[in-house]
């Protein structure tokens, strides 16, 4: 019997490309889990016998802090948009997912700024109450005062997670709730009870179930509600906004130049191009995946999301010293001074770093297209006779392509924002809007810093419309 | 002619106990309709995936037109082996129009493959709409769409994969006849997968059918209806009756009588009887050797069902004519046609099942 054309089955060239990406996505990730277990300096010895007891202390308190914050805002906002019918609600609904493109490190600058002796708030009942204030009259230069700047700036996660269960959940479920005599309250909490089950035991997930019902505020809640999400958006985002644009308005003669459209020019394609990287390398893992006949792929695949969970500065640290490494091994090959730094101290670093540390922003949605075509489509066109390559081109992609421009978008807004690893990995020199904005806040100058941050913050509010446009469209 | 060759095909999902497929041999004559026959989880499915290349065996080999496509774990990919497939949920393509839907399979060849698509679309009964996209289309015209995408090309065989479960009844019996006449007049090789009898009766040419990854059996429907190898397949098409009988000299002794059987020598001590409720004939006399009380009579307009029960209380099911009156009758005689005895060891196997 003829024998022709045949090969191992689990054996493609997707499969060959996918593991080179994982082995380059997961270096620094490996790195810094066998620094974990290397025998530990001086330096970390002393920190471990004066600091670290009260680093952790607060870093709990934080963590807590934000967390309950957090979710007490995204939550009940969410669920205010979602159960009733009030004044402004559409407008709500999107506009308290607008402080996700505020970054916390220009929020904390700008409360600052406006809560500070020579602010706004001071200056006001200074010279026009006659109150004069030691110092600054709210100081949140503490703990509550970080608790209360990450809250407002992470609380959109909650808001647009928990806004989307509200709107997924059956109707039944409201109105069995409703029939059984349950209050408002009552159905609200059997809600949160039943997110918080997602899809295990028990969960129902039905696509016959009817969207959820709002009803109308009533005459005194409608004002009450109306007042709540108000005060939430001008705290989150309005005010803080008025704040920078005032100060833009004070200093952009100084700024707005060449240099600063350089600036401007340098730091979107930076974010885009990562973005598109990012994008690239995750149709390779997740296409290898599809075509894959071992459910264990998709585990492996993983890895090269875990950078979503490493802070941005340990990254730095992982990328920097296998890269050093490198360096050193082929200046010693080569003479130094002809080779010198290739990959260490370059945009090279800065946007591997990038990549490793937002994969899982470009993945996610793309993991998502690919399952919501299914894979018959593809098998269809393989089936038909064209190569996965070019399935690839003709099928995958094309029906993926809001995903694709999703993922390229969320990485763009994040690399944008990224503050500690860009501070790190730069080259000497070099500045994005993020970097510079910090810097000259760090530098007496949070006025000036303001026109930076207005780019970014404004670039960061583009992807959340289109995006939340997306999400409602699918809603019908 | 065997176009396509399955010889011991094994598969093992990872981290599944069981086999999806358990050794599996069979053959599929060119031009010929084979059904595959099964209950979820049977592997029928799975089978047709493996045909396909879409999956791959532990084990095993396939050839498709004299030529090997799967030998162990090497195989030939699935866009080298002229499969067509027509999916359950007809998977056409949602970017692509009707017209290029059907071209998609033809690019690439030395052919005119408009003329080619159009001839196709005509054939499975769409005449226009070309310009169409599958989400304008009814359930219906997809799948004609699908079809026609897949016969196109002019696959070695096509694969069906339960193509009538998304139509409803009233539809159900015009599609199973259209779809077989395509099939026919493009003398095309056909596999399809199936969980109701009643399409493989109808459609196919051949029925296979599996249980448990087994192949139980495979012939022409009228052979497994009437000689089925065991009784699971023997329930699978329809009511039959099951009683134990013990082998004697020149017949069975039943729970309703000595039934004479001059191959009863054959057998010893215990076995099964199985028969279809309408391979019996009423009467009485020395032709009707058994007997039992009648249970229950229900009239069903063309026929009636008259239950028996024995002694102990089992009970078997008889078909009758509607005519017949059973008003003051407590027992009643009866004779079987045409009936199965199955021994030991099989009856371990209906246990099991």
């Amino acid at each position: 019997m003829e024998l022709a054309k045949q090969r191992y089955y689990w054996w493609n060239r997707w499969a060959l490309a996918a593991i080179i990406v994982l082995l380059l996505v997961s270096i620094p990730i490996f790195t810094i889990l066998v620094k974990l277990f290397a025998v530990p300096g001086e330096s970390w010895n002393h920190l471990v016998d004066t600091q670290l007891l009260g680093y952790f202390k607060n870093t709990i308190l934080l963590l807590f802090g934000v967390a309950i914050f957090a979710s007490l805002i995204g939550i009940s906002a969410a669920w205010l948009v979602s159960a009733y019918d009030f004044p402004g609600r559409r407008y709500f609904e999107w506009l308290l997912i607008l402080p996700l493109g505020f970054p916390a490190y220009i929020m904390a600058y700008t409360y600052t700024g406006m809560l500070e002796y020579t602010g706004p708030l001071n200056s006001f009942l200074r010279n026009n109450l006659g109150i004069v204030t030691k110092g600054s009259l709210i100081d949140i230069m503490n703990l509550p005062g970080a608790i209360f700047i990450l809250s407002i700036t992470l609380f959109p996660y909650i808001f647009v997670i928990s806004r989307s269960s509200f709107l997924q959940q059956s109707r039944t479920l409201q109105e069995a709730s409703a029939l059984l005599g349950s209050s408002r309250l009552r159905t609200f909490l059997l809600y949160l009870e039943s997110l918080q089950r997602g899809n295990r035991k028990y969960a129902q997930a039905n696509s016959m179930s009817k969207p959820f019902e709002r009803i109308k505020a009533g005459k005194g809640m409608k004002f009450v509600f109306f007042g709540i999400c108000t005060t939430i958006f001008l705290i989150s985002f309005g005010l803080p906004l008025l704040q920078i644009f005032y100060w833009v308005n004070l200093t952009w003669h100084k700024v707005a130049s060449w240099d600063f459209l350089l600036l401007i020019y340098r730091s979107f394609s930076l974010a885009a191009g990562t973005g598109f990287a990012v994008v690239v390398l995750s149709i390779i893992l997740l296409y290898a995946l599809r075509l894959s006949p071992f459910a264990w792929v998709k585990n492996i695949t993983k890895i090269a999301t875990l950078g979503y969970a490493i802070p941005g500065a340990v990254i730095a640290v992982g990328i920097m010293i296998p890269l050093l490494n490198i360096d050193k091994w082929l200046m010693s090959v080569f003479t130094p001074q002809s080779v010198g730094l290739i990959f260490s101290g370059t945009l090279f670093a800065l946007v591997f770093a990038y990549i490793v540390r937002f994969m899982a922003v470009g993945y996610n949605p793309l993991d998502a297209g690919f399952q919501k075509i299914g894979i018959h489509v593809n098998e269809a066109s393989r089936l038909l006779g064209q190569g996965s390559m070019r399935t690839l081109w003709n099928i995958d992609l094309p029906l993926i392509k809001t995903s694709m421009l999703s993922g390229i978008l969320l990485v763009f807004v994040d690399v944008l924002k990224e503050l500690p690893l860009t501070l790190i990995l730069r080259p000497f020199n070099y500045h994005t809007l993020a970097t510079k904005a910090f810097d000259m806040a760090t530098n007496e100058m949070i006025a000036e810093s303001a026109n930076a941050s207005l780019v970014i913050i404004l670039t960061g509010i583009l992807p959340i419309i289109f995006l939340n446009r997306l999400i409602r469209k699918r809603n019908g | 002619m065997a176009i396509l060759k399955l010889h011991n095909i094994t598969k093992k999902y990872a981290k599944a106990d069981y086999f999806a497929v358990n050794n599996v041999s069979l053959e599929v004559e060119s031009g010929e309709i084979l059904a595959l026959v099964g209950e979820s989880g049977s592997g029928k499915t799975t089978l047709l995936r493996l045909i396909a290349g879409l999956e791959h065996p532990n084990d095993g080999n396939i050839s498709l037109s004299g030529v090997c496509i799967v030998n162990g774990q090497k195989s030939v990919p699935a866009n080298e082996r002229k499969v067509g497939m027509v999916f359950q949920d007809y998977a056409l393509f949602p970017h692509l129009n009707v017209l290029d839907n059907v071209k998609f399979g033809l690019t690439g060849k030395n052919i005119n493959a408009d003329q080619v698509a159009k001839d196709t679309l005509q054939m499975v009964g769409l005449n226009e709409n070309f310009k169409k996209y599958p989400h304008q289309l009814s359930g219906g015209q997809q799948q004609r769409v699908a079809l026609a995408r897949a016969i196109a090309p002019n696959p070695s065989i096509i694969l069906l994969d339960e193509p009538f479960s998304n139509l409803d009844a009233m539809l159900k019996d015009q599609v199973r006849e259209e779809i077989r006449q395509i099939i026919k007049k493009t003398k095309v090789t056909a596999v399809f997968v199936t969980h109701d009898t009643r399409d493989a009766l109808s459609t196919a040419d051949r029925i296979a059918i599996l249980h448990n990854g087994l192949l139980q059996q495979i012939g022409t429907p009228k052979s497994l209806y009437e000689e089925p190898v065991n009784a699971y397949v023997a329930n699978f098409f329809g009511k039959q009756n099951s009683i134990i009988a013990s082998a004697k000299d020149g017949g069975f002794l039943t729970p309703f009588g000595f039934l004479p059987d001059a191959n009863a020598y054959q057998y010893t001590g215990e076995v099964q009887l199985l028969f279809r409720p309408e391979h019996v004939s009423l009467g009485s006399g020395e032709d009707f050797p058994l007997s039992g009380a009648i249970f229950k009579v229900s009239y069903f307009g063309d026929h009636q069902i008259v239950k028996l029960a024995d002694p102990q209380g089992k009970r078997i099911s008889l078909k009758t004519t509607p005519d017949k009156s059973f008003d003051g009758i407590s027992t009643l005689a009866f004779s079987l046609n045409q009936y199965k005895v199955i021994s030991d060891n099989t009856i371990r196997q209906k246990e099991q099942v």
